[in-house]
């Protein structure tokens, strides 16, 4: 025979010149459209989530936009701490530019129909302030009423907590002021606002008479100028923003507060947005990990196509085509949902947002979301679906041939992308690399100590399996460890939920302990400033009439610090070169003077006291650690404070490390006795008060009395910061629902891509002679077992992250909230349950016969 | 002469098993005429299977040489030897191997679709009439019996008009009725195309239907014999 070789001349074909791939593709796809359609389920929630943020910021943006001078409530403001001199106010009147004003200082108002009292923010008035927008009240006409008499107003909260009616009054300081209506809406104000500091209204020529302005009361005062447009305002600001300095104020226009809110709002929207981010991810890894059972499924297949002529290429192709098509359509769908979301963000958000949102569909969003799911739809199916191009054809008459795992440029090319995309997709939603890249190095963290943790678990559970277990416990369990069950991802996927709520929860739990009182009987709930020296006896002495514990009677001298190591402060601060923050270089500081330590504090380095015998410089003032840091200071460096216009030179002895939250109040810099003595000071005095009627009457007597001293309840600040916390939390926890519904998904479409097995599995167990109750219940066990180490996963790395959270982030000792983390484990679980049952149904329920005829 | 539509030499295969390599084929030669038919018989793990797996490229030797209508498989790729089974070849299998997701005729007619050729339809039904199917065509496999399963790949296997049709065990998984059914279809059809027959079987009754036998042990052939012309 003629050895010869002929070289075969075959058409290769790229995918949309190829009719017959297309074809194949709709054909396998319409036999089990549900099925492949779970496949991209869990793409679904993760677009809806990014889809739903972004349109958020589209309409925040918007609303931004559209109520700008709303917010101000002006065209400029101008804010101190002093009233304006007529320097400033004169240059205002001389372009005659109309000018509201107010001063909002804490005060103490006693609620005349009950006699309980409570410190809140006081807010005089007086002109037409606001400009822009309108305060609303009710009854409407209110706010007249406020402007021409003794009446005030309160926040809706406040009348609704005080149940204060129309008929009521409320005193003021000296003055009793009869309450005009409620505030339920104020330009700027209102939500997580109005939740820490509720105001009280009054007009600003009532403000004297109240008695509240003495010396060391800590006022606002705010200037609001309309200006007729834009070139107005510039003038304005030409003629205030020389003087800033000299008088210690500064101004704000309606740009500038945009820029500060849409700054304020862009780093809680990148939060959300990262957190929408996470519920995409564990979508994606839903659909590499659903993709790859499926490829796997399909090998004998396309086993059978390479047989009878299909290229590699061709038989991806096919499979490619309806993932793709099917990603692009979870992703319309996501895009639909997120879309939807809109109607209930506005309810969801509301706390957040000072203006109201309009409902409104960002078509970009929208666009962004198609574009990522059809990213997402190419990239994690491309690496699980390229190991069909090399199944061998073998398999056609031997199924257990084995494939060789080969490289290929193309699989090298998508797990390069695979590792870019969350860099570059997180990059793109904040805007910028560094937080992309630490979002994603993160996440990457997050979801490897989850699997590992998942695995850990698993290893755990199958090293000491519970042998003596009864049977239906033993075997739902080793269901887990059934070949291509994904148990490891799914643990993963939904643990990641899980992972993210309960870190919140104890985190929470952390930060609110810091201020409770831990039922430690010394330590002080409250807190009693503003006392002038004159009224300081008077003070005690009442104290000591209802039997209160004196804590802390503490004196407090207010300065500011007029040069640091030797350079003054406005050449610090006009240096672009400082590092030191502006604000801890021009702030007011309250300092007080003692010779040692409080309870809440131990020395660093450095010592209380240091009397440098003839040197003139011999004040030596402690600092506290944190400030010590910002100031960058050390111990010896030289400090001149000017207390009330007098500069006084110090050095640092020492460096304290103070537990803030312990005892209060506590300082940043203590200066040693016989220095301040003389100069102008008010007084603080720490108590505990117990609960009931005598605290009640404690408080009516000392507003009576001593109307302009302030009382700090630490536990309604406690009871804020919880409220404070709930509104957070209602937003972490929706948007942590997307990635719970995302890992619920993915297992929906792990239970029915192993349905097959599982019928097999029941259909021995029936032959075996088991009832429908017990497969009932091995189906139940198995996903109770599986929510139970999701749940245990997510749980164990969320204490990890939180004791990190707390000792680095917040510096605080964790506490961890044990009875929200069994209620979170059993949500879990019980959703887990229900999702697998749910699906698995068919499986339960299937006579044998029909399927040892499929077998057949 | 007659061509020579496929050429084995010295064919060897082996696995590495552990430390061992497992021998399954060793130096096996032979060659088959156009429109001849061929049986290899042999005990279980006698590599009868991997013989015609190579013979029809759909594996590579570790020595020795296939050439299948005149191209030899060894110096081509994957893709070029799936070419080439559409273009030349038909494959019926013990266990039908027919695609769950298509219908019977969908399966039928995916080798012609290969091709890109138009309008197979009208072929796919005549095929499929003639094996007795004409009332299943939109029947999905798990609709059928076994032996219509095999009826509908034996329809799949000629629909392209191949010159060398291989066949393994095709009536392993078939009771005795539907056994010699599928085996009167198989003849009849490879008379009437005038196909080469490769056939791989335990059953010595029809491997004596065909022109020679190679009988396997070992990974060698053992004995060829020769059937009277019928």
């Amino acid at each position: 025979m003629i050895d010869y070789y002929i070289r075969l001349k075959r058409k290769v074909m790229p995918l949309w010149r190829d009719p017959w791939v297309w074809k194949m593709a709709w054909r396998d796809a319409r036999h089990n459209r549900s099925r492949l359609f779970l496949l991209v389920a869990s793409l679904i929630t993760g677009i809806a989530a990014v889809v739903a943020i972004g349109s958020l910021n589209h309409s925040l943006q918007q609303a931004l936009d559209q109520n700008a001078k709303e917010l101000l409530g002006a065209d400029i403001v101008i804010n101190s701490n002093k009233p304006l001199p007529a320097e400033v106010t004169s240059r205002l009147d001389t372009m005659k530019v109309p000018t509201a004003a107010d001063a909002e200082m804490a005060s103490m108002v006693m609620f005349m129909n009950t006699k309980q009292s409570r410190l809140v923010k006081l807010t005089a008035l007086r002109g037409d302030f606001p400009f822009y927008g309108q305060m609303v009240t009710l009854p409407p006409n209110a706010y007249s009423q406020v402007r021409n008499g003794r009446y005030a107003i309160l926040d809706e909260t406040l009348a609704t907590q005080f149940e204060v009616s129309s008929d009521d009054s409320l005193k003021i300081g000296n003055k009793i002021f009869k309450v005009a209506g409620v505030v339920t809406k104020m330009p700027g104000g209102g939500g997580l606002t109005s939740t820490l500091a509720p105001s009280v209204y009054i007009s600003l020529s009532e403000l004297d008479s109240t008695g509240l302005v003495q010396f060391g009361s800590r006022i606002s005062y705010s200037l609001f100028v309309k200006t007729a447009d834009e070139k107005q305002t510039e003038k304005v600001v030409e003629k205030i923003k020389p003087m800033t300095k000299k008088f210690r104020y500064s101004y704000e226009t309606v740009e500038r507060r945009k820029e500060g809110l849409g700054r304020s709002f862009r780093s809680v929207y990148q939060f959300f947005t990262l957190l929408a981010f996470v519920a995409l991810v564990l979508g994606c890894i839903g659909v590499a990990s659903s993709v790859h059972i499926y490829a796997r499924e399909k090998r004998e297949d396309v086993a059978v196509l390479r047989c009878v002529g299909s290229t590699g290429w061709q038989a991806f192709n096919i499979y490619f085509i309806q993932v793709f098509f099917l990603g692009l359509f979870g992703s319309v769908a996501g895009a639909g949902l997120g879309a939807a979301i809109q109607k209930i963000i506005p309810v969801i958000f509301k706390n957040f947002i000072p203006v109201e949102l309009p409902f409104s569909i960002s078509w970009t969003s929208v666009l962004e979301g198609l574009l990522l799911g059809a990213i997402v739809s190419v990239l994690f199916t491309v690496l699980p679906l390229a190991a069909v191009r090399f199944v061998p054809p073998l398999t056609v008459l031997r199924t257990e041939s084995k494939q060789v795992p080969r490289r290929s440029r193309l699989k090298l090319t998508v797990i390069t992308l695979i590792v870019l995309f969350p860099v570059l997709a997180a990059t793109w939603q904040t805007n910028s690399l560094t937080k992309g890249l630490v979002f994603s190095l993160g996440l990457a963290a997050a979801l490897g100590l989850l699997a590992l943790v998942a695995w850990a678990l698993l290893r755990l559970v199958r090293r000491f399996f519970p042998a003596h277990a009864g049977f239906i416990f033993r075997h739902a369990l080793s269901n887990l460890y059934r070949p291509n069950n994904q148990t490891q991802v799914l643990m993963v996927t939904i643990g990641l939920g899980g992972f993210i709520i309960a870190t919140m929860n104890t985190v929470q739990h952390s930060l609110l302990g810091q201020v409770e009182f831990r039922g430690n009987t010394n330590q002080s709930n409250t807190i009693l400033f503003d006392i002038q020296p004159s009224q300081k006896d008077g003070v005690i002495s009442l104290m000591k009439d209802y039997k209160l514990p004196l804590n802390q009677t503490v004196p407090i001298v207010t300065c500011r610090i007029r040069e640091l190591k030797g350079r003054s402060v406005e050449a610090m601060m006009s240096d672009t070169t400082n590092r030191i923050p502006d604000w801890a270089l021009g702030r007011e500081y309250r300092v007080t003077y003692r010779d040692s330590l409080h309870v809440s504090e131990s020395m660093l380095k450095g010592e209380m006291q240091h009397f440098l015998k003839g040197s003139r410089d011999s004040v030596w003032v402690t600092i506290s650690e944190g400030m010590q840091e910002t100031l960058r200071v050390d111990v010896g460096d030289s400090l001149v404070f000017d207390i009330q216009g007098i500069p006084l030179r110090t050095r640092i002895s020492g460096i304290r490390k103070v537990d803030w939250p312990k005892d209060p109040p506590n300082f940043i810099f203590v200066f040693p006795s016989g220095v301040l003595e003389q100069a102008p000071q008010i007084w603080v005095t720490a108590t505990r008060v117990g609960e009931g009627g005598a605290a009640s009457r404690f408080q009516q007597e000392l507003v009576m009395k001593f109307p302009n001293v302030s009382l700090v309840d630490l536990r309604l600040i406690l009871s804020t910061v919880e409220s404070l916390f709930a509104k957070i939390s209602v937003v972490v926890r929706f948007l942590a629902l997307f990635s719970i519904i995302t890992g619920l998904v993915v297992l929906a479409g792990a239970v029915v891509n192993s349905k097959f097995l599982r019928i097999k599995e029941n259909v021995l167990l029936r032959t075996l002679g088991a009832r429908t109750r017990q497969i009932t219940q091995i189906t139940l066990i198995e996903y109770a077992y599986l929510g139970l180490f999701a749940a245990l996963t997510g749980i164990l790395l969320s204490i990890g992250a939180s004791w990190t959270l707390c000792r680095f982030f917040f510096e605080i000792d964790l506490s961890v909230a044990w009875v929200a983390l069994v209620i979170v484990g059993g949500a879990v679980m019980i959703m887990t349950m229900v999702i697998g049952w749910y699906n698995s149904r068919e499986v339960i329920s299937t006579p044998p016969l029909q399927v040892l005829r499929k077998e057949g | 002469m007659a061509e020579i539509v496929l050429n084995v030499e010295d064919l060897t295969k082996e696995y590495a098993s552990g430390d061992r390599t497992l021998t399954v084929l060793d130096h096996v030669t032979f060659e088959i005429q156009a429109g001849s038919r061929l049986s290899i018989i042999g005990p279980s793990g006698s590599g009868k299977t991997t013989l015609l797996g190579l013979c029809a490229g759909l594996d590579v030797p570790s020595s020795g040489t296939v050439t299948l209508m005149g191209f030899k498989l060894n110096a081509m790729n994957e893709d070029d030897r799936a070419y080439l089974r559409n273009q030349y070849t038909g494959f019926v299998f013990q266990n039908f191997q027919l695609l769950p997701t298509l219908t019977a005729i969908e399966n039928v007619m995916v080798p012609l679709e290969l091709r890109g050729e138009k309008n197979v339809q009208t072929r796919a039904r005549e095929l499929l009439g003639r094996v007795g199917l004409g009332d299943r065509l939109h029947h999905f496999p798990s609709q059928l019996s076994g032996g219509e399963q095999q009826r509908v790949a034996i329809a799949r296997a000629f629909i392209t008009a191949p010159r060398i049709l291989f066949a393994d065990e095709p009536t392993g998984n078939l009771d005795e009725e539907n056994a010699g059914q599928v085996v009167e279809l198989l003849l009849d059809l490879n008379q009437q195309e005038k196909t080469t027959l490769v056939l791989v079987t335990h059953n010595l009754e029809l491997a004596k239907r065909t022109d020679r036998i190679l009988r396997m042990k070992g990974g060698r052939v053992v004995e060829e014999m020769l059937m009277p012309v019928s």
